[in-house]
């Protein structure tokens, strides 16, 4: 029994084009206490998996036509809104990607910690400070007493995204979704946070479902991968598999992309976008770009198979990609 | 050694600057805007006037103390003079200044209640809440205000509150829209989002995390609402709509136009109290403008 199991998730968007859909039954689970990378390009459905699990996504536009994301056996896409509330920042808590605007600018951090615990634990609000200046000083802020009294425009944005997390994991949460936490830090920032994620998990025994493009952050981080191409998942399994061998030629691609010491030359590239939601065909959505591609690929759509290690991919199952 | 070590600037650096809460970085910006210092001084001496000027000065403005038409600067005991049935114009101005202001300040108290609640209502929800309360809205501002507010005053008997509530319900749009506007605009921020994700409800996100993010056009907003409201409790009083039993300054230039060609004073000074009280305000209105403007704040 898995903590957070998302079941053929299917979520469609109203737009001009007519309902196009962004998630076409996406399967993950995430098991109590380990990492869960979802990674792909821009547009390919990792942030509005890791909303929807929130229950953010907007509606309308947007719509959760089928599927089910389970919290310990409860059905969140039926929850009402007031137990969605009462689950959220308690039970799943998501840290965003933009530090800089995640913070509201008119309210000291620890005002906004405090008020995070004071929603959903009993305590009296000096207690409630108290807690937020000693998460404060847990996430690696120094002299975080002070600091609580700091409004985020005085904060770093490795700073600030330190207050997020804090934020995040103040109710001890069993699930912690990161939608892409580092992207807009620096590099050496980047490898703080990550340490500080892998050590909150550790204290916290939280889950974490992590949303990246960045395969670095796959390698320091994750437990296991499942890798997203336009609004699917087309590859999953432990991490060291994929990473080490890759089946799905997309995921291949995407390592390649990775910038190494090592090797001079040039960085392979995919060839393409992630084509248009709207203009999905019938067959394999990858295939447009996929140098192995067949005749079946663009007739049917692969889905996921295999064991440990799964993959949608004809190429992969058959041998000859 | 002239350059500092490594260390020291380090040490430096991990100092945080004071914290300056915003309200605070608004006020410093305000006192160096010199225009609107110069405003709110003003304003200050009004109130002063108005609040305690009576306590050393005049007593009934609806006492006839002299002769009628006496002009300003003849009889040291009645500098300004006196109306037209021989009533003590600067008595009449100290009295009549506080329920002026007050009429304003209720006006734009109303006028800010209704329009922040109902913009905010439309800006966060949307949808039909925001087509039927826009409707609504819409419904308002084509009416014309002065009229719509002489209907309202007649319809119930005139008094300091009916003309505040009047002139309230009468201005509210401008303001709905404006704070619509704010809410639309702040409620995509991230900010707002992360509030959401902690599992604060709708209501909360809404007063506690979008409002006081958009409460600087709101504060300028209800500053020039208060000399508008100043403007128009003037205009209904001088249109004999005031409340004929409290002395204010429309209701002195109301009560003395007809006979402005033979005796200009009785109108000019009340006349120029409103100018300046509504020119203090919109001094005032301005300088917070510029203080909440994150693009002038580096100047």
């Amino acid at each position: 029994m898995s903590l957070l199991e998302i079941d053929a998730l299917k979520v469609t968007f109203q737009t001009r084009h007519g309902a196009v859909t962004a998630l076409d039954g996406v399967s993950l689970t995430l098991n109590a206490q380990e990492t869960l990378c979802v990674v792909g390009e821009s547009g390919c459905g990792k942030s509005i998996t890791a909303l929807s699990t929130m229950g953010l996504i907007p509606m309308p536009p947007g719509r959760i036509v089928g599927g089910a994301i389970r919290l310990n056996s409860e059905d969140l896409t039926k929850a009402s809104e007031a137990r969605m509330r009462a689950l959220r920042g308690a039970e799943i808590a998501m840290i965003f990607q933009e530090p800089m605007t995640s913070l509201n600018p008119v309210f000291t951090v620890g005002d906004q910690i405090a008020e995070a615990i004071l929603l959903h634990q009993d305590v009296t609000r000096d207690a409630a400070w108290n807690a937020a200046v000693a998460l404060l000083d847990r996430v690696g802020i120094p002299s975080a007493a002070e600091r609580a009294k700091a409004y985020p425009h005085e904060l770093s944005g490795g700073m600030r995204q330190r207050v997020m997390i804090a934020m995040a994991v103040s109710c001890r949460p069993k699930v912690l979704i990161a939608d892409e936490p580092t992207t807009a830090l620096d590099v050496t920032v980047q490898a703080q946070i990550f340490d500080l994620l892998n050590e909150i998990q550790r204290d916290f025994g939280a889950a974490i479902l992590m949303i990246t493009h960045d395969m670095g952050a796959v390698s320091e981080m994750a437990d296991r991968v499942a890798v997203m191409y336009a609004g699917r998942v087309i590859e999953e399994g432990l991490a060291d598999d994929v990473l080490d061998h890759p089946r799905h030629p997309y995921t291949r691609g995407l390592i390649g992309c990775i910038p190494s010491l090592d090797h001079a030359g040039a960085l392979k590239e995919i060839p393409g976008v992630v084509p248009p939601l709207h203009l999905l065909g019938e067959g394999c959505s990858f295939a447009e770009r996929c140098d192995f591609a067949r005749q079946t690929c663009r007739a049917r759509q692969p889905v996921l198979r295999g064991a440990a290690h799964r993959v949608a991919c004809f190429g992969a199952q058959e041998g000859w990609a | 050694m002239k350059d500092p070590t490594p260390r020291a600037m380090i040490g430096r650096a991990a100092r945080a600057p004071k914290a300056e809460s915003p309200g605070r970085e608004a006020w410093r910006m305000f006192r160096r805007n010199i225009p609107a210092v110069c405003g709110l001084l003003i304003l200050i001496c009004i109130v002063l006037a108005v609040l305690y000027g009576t306590l050393f000065y005049g007593g009934d403005p609806f006492e006839i103390v002299w002769a009628p038409h006496e002009p300003p600067g003849v009889t040291p005991e009645f500098p300004l003079g006196t109306d037209y049935l021989g009533r003590n114009i600067l008595a009449g101005l100290l009295a009549g200044g506080g329920p002026t202001l007050a009429v304003g300040a209720a006006a734009a108290v109303i006028t800010m209640g209704i329009g922040i609640s109902l913009g905010a209502l439309a800006g966060y929800f949307g949808g039909w809440v925001d087509n039927l309360l826009m409707r609504i809205t819409e419904f308002f501002q084509v009416l014309p205000a002065l009229l719509f507010a002489m209907v309202l005053v007649t319809l119930f008997s005139p008094s300091l509150w009916t003309i505040a509530i009047a002139i309230g319900v009468v201005s509210w749009p401008q303001t709905a829209r404006l704070t619509r506007a704010e809410f639309l605009k702040i409620k995509q921020l991230e900010y707002v989002t992360a509030a959401r994700a902690i599992g604060a409800q709708d209501g909360r996100i809404m007063w506690t995390v979008i409002l006081p993010n958009a409460a600087p056009p709101l504060i300028v907003s209800a500053t020039l609402t208060v000399g508008v409201a100043i403007l128009f409790e003037a205009g209904l009083s001088f249109l004999g709509l005031g409340d004929p039993n409290v002395m204010s300054w429309g209701l002195m230039i109301g009560a003395n136009r007809d006979y402005i060609l033979d005796a200009w004073w009785p109108v000019t000074f009340p006349g120029l109290a409103i100018f300046l009280t509504v020119f203090a305000v919109s001094l005032i209105g301005d300088g917070l403008n510029d203080a909440f403007n994150p693009k002038l704040r580096s100047r």
